[in-house]
């Protein structure tokens, strides 16, 4: 049953996610992006981390995809971005992504990874609370100066200074 | 129990505050200018922070060379040697800008921006949790992103963000990956648990500690610009505002080197693994492909690019031969000092060239040597130092570096081999390094004199005092770095 559920969850991820880089319309492209993230939180439930399912579910497919899908409706975007294709580079990264995960899955399959047993119970979210508060938190600290730097980063790049009329492709 | 006056913790709490608060006072004042009042308290904070440092190795407060701790940071001398030798860049940086950023919109984020990357570079130094360590990498690399693409207007800045942004968000994936594996196979984030947890590994997993090993070779290698992971690096390094190119060329790069000594070279110990050989190979691939590019450039700025790719093949040296000689790291930290000091310099006289005369083509430096005079002994001396010729303070780190590499040669065959192509690829560099200072005072006759920036002239001063000073009598440096090169032995197991 969880093989099922594995493929299918598998085929959901890497289905969206091609589908969210080939989609010529953002909005569609935004939606795509949706089920990779919800596929994922998929993933956290067939390994017993309900916890860590629930935070990719409200943090990324909640907020995250949502505010993606916000941007794209707000921003003019045929002004920005102009569709260049080239074919040849596209079967290259194809043909090179391919071997990547070839040899990356050889090396995780011949290794005793099959061989691990993984009997214990799932992690309680009050330890990974206290975890975080306890043993963690200049990482915490770090990450609020991470969301700092990046909202005040994003604020001026985003702002307007006559970048329309330079940027402007057609 | 990490103390609240723990070195790192100190540097979050001013540089943190100062970095969030910029922005706020640009709102609270509702002006756009004014770019040397937020350049000068940013300069203040990263004063007061490198005195901290200071002041922590004077009053013998910074343990010994730990590696490992039961926090997620440590407070030892390899980070704090790593925190002054970023915290001299950032000085260099916001130094540097103060003419460079002139006119220019929104110093206020620019400064804050440059603070918090500041932070992360010396966090990463100080981790010894593999999550604290990504973090710290994440906040060391997402202002760089934006302040590559800061000059909005000019095409060639937003394309070199892009690069940038695409090869960063790349490499941090593959650091996930890496730490996920590493995770997955010891239970545990701790680099010392982690590395405690491969030396007892099942023989049939270790094909997986291999590959993540291998993950953070490649994660770092894309920061430290190693060949093959070094193609972003020339067309950022000429995109972006030259004060921030010296932030990425000096500063962050030193992070990927923090982060390799931390993770991969004490994983190859307990791992008993040939990657030495594997960082040696890509070490002379490194520095030989840098050399021989930057002899074709026509740009100052990408010409210092591929020199900064070569330079990372000489610290790798050090790295490689780790495990063999205890001279390895610290020929290793010795240049990385020497190379923040130099090639942050050269990428400040570059804004400097910038600011005043807005060429970097190198055909149109012709008699720079009579119109920027100071600028043009600051280049001339720091890429001479690069070069390793005596009696700067580069000469003395090549010396250490390569005589590590033939002092591991009585247990390792090749290490030796290392030190000729060192040897051999320093020369090299000299042919291109002697052609830029031949256009720079010997072509050209009617240039005058124009006004260097004085913010430009200062660096310069300082960098000139430095390397001809540690030159002359390096003694207190190799000592400090002595203090800081941790041993790499299994002893040092935790």
């Amino acid at each position: 049953m969880a093989d099922v559920v594995f493929l299918a969850l598998s085929v959901i991820t890497i289905g969206s996610a091609i589908a969210s880089l080939e989609f010529r319309s953002l909005i569609y492209g935004s939606i795509a992006l949706m089920g990779t993230l919800g596929g994922i939180a998929g993933f956290f439930l067939l390994l017993d981390s309900p916890f860590v399912a629930m935070f990719q579910l409200a943090v990324y497919v909640g907020s995250i995809a949502v505010l993606i899908l916000f941007t794209v409706m707000l921003v003019k975007r045929e002004l920005i971005f102009k569709k260049i294709e080239d074919k040849r580079r596209k079967f290259v990264g194809i043909a090179l992504m391919l071997i990547f995960i070839t040899a990356l899955g050889s090396v995780i399959m011949d290794s005793g990874i099959k061989s691990i047993t993984t009997d214990e119970p799932a992690v309680d979210f009050r330890t990974i609370g206290a975890d975080f508060l306890i043993y963690y938190w200049p990482a915490l600290i770090l990450m609020a100066l991470i969301l700092s730097g990046s909202v005040t980063g994003a604020l001026v790049l985003a702002r307007r200074e006559n970048v329309e009329n330079d940027q402007r492709t057609d | 129990m990490l103390e609240l006056s723990s070195t790192p913790l100190v540097i979050i709490a001013i540089l943190g505050t100062v970095g969030v608060l910029l922005p706020i006072i640009s709102i609270a004042r509702k002006e756009k200018g004014s770019n040397s009042f937020y350049a000068v308290i940013a300069f203040s904070a990263l004063i007061v922070s490198i005195g901290y440092v200071a002041y922590q190795f004077i009053s013998d407060n910074i343990l010994p060379s730990a590696l490992f701790s039961k926090d997620v940071l440590v407070d030892d001398a390899f980070g704090g040697f790593f925190a002054i030798a970023m915290l001299i860049v950032a000085i260099f940086t916001t130094v540097g800008s103060f003419n460079y950023m002139r006119k220019k919109n929104y110093p206020a984020v620019y400064y804050s921006l440059i603070l918090l990357s500041t932070i992360g570079m010396v966090l990463v130094a100080y981790s010894t949790d593999l999550v604290m360590l990504f973090v710290a990498w994440e906040l060391m690399s997402i202002p760089t992103y934006v302040l590559v693409g800061f000059i909005k207007k000019n095409p060639s800045s937003n394309e070199a963000a892009l690069k940038y942004f695409l090869f960063g968000a790349l490499s941090s994936a593959i650091i996930v990956y890496g730490i996920s594996l590493s995770y997955g196979l010891t239970g545990s984030t701790n680099i010392g648990e982690v590395i405690h947890g491969y030396a007892t590994l099942d023989a049939s997993l270790l094909p997986l500690a291999l590959l993540s090993v291998g993950m953070f070779i490649a994660g770092f290698g894309f920061k430290m610009g190693l060949v093959p992971f070094h193609q972003w690096l020339p067309d950022t390094y000429e995109g972006s505002p030259p004060t921030i190119t010296t932030l990425l060329a000096a500063g962050t790069k030193k992070a990927g080197f923090a982060a390799t000594i931390r993770v991969i070279v004490l994983g190859m110990v307990v791992l008993n693994l040939d990657w030495t050989l594997a960082l040696g190979i890509i070490a002379v691939m490194t520095m030989t492909i840098g050399n021989i590019a930057a002899i074709m450039q026509k740009n100052l700025a990408r010409m210092l690019a591929y020199s900064s790719i070569a330079h990372a093949g000489y610290i790798l040296i050090g790295l490689a031969i780790s495990p063999y000689s205890t001279l390895g790291l610290q020929g290793s930290l010795y240049q990385i000092m020497n190379h923040s000091v130099m090639k942050g310099a050269a990428f400040i006289a570059v804004t400097g060239i910038v600011t005043t005369l807005a060429v970097t083509n190198i055909d149109k430096l012709k008699g720079l040597g009579r119109r920027m005079p100071i600028t043009s002994l600051g280049l001339v001396i720091s890429l001479f130092a690069l070069a390793g010729v005596p009696p700067l303070a580069g000469f003395w780190s090549k010396i250490v570096l390569f005589g590590g590499a033939l002092d591991a040669g009585s247990t390792i065959w090749w290490a030796p081999w290392l030190a000729i192509a060192g040897v051999l690829n320093s020369a090299l560099s000299l042919a291109y390094y002697g052609w830029l200072t031949r256009k720079m005072y010997f072509e050209g006759e009617t240039e005058k004199r124009v006004s260097e920036p004085k913010s430009v002239i200062a660096i310069m001063i300082f960098s000139m005092i430095f390397l001809v000073g540690f030159g002359i009598y390096p003694d207190p440096i190799i000592k400090f770095v002595e203090f800081a090169a941790p041993t790499l032995s299994l002893d040092i197991m935790p």
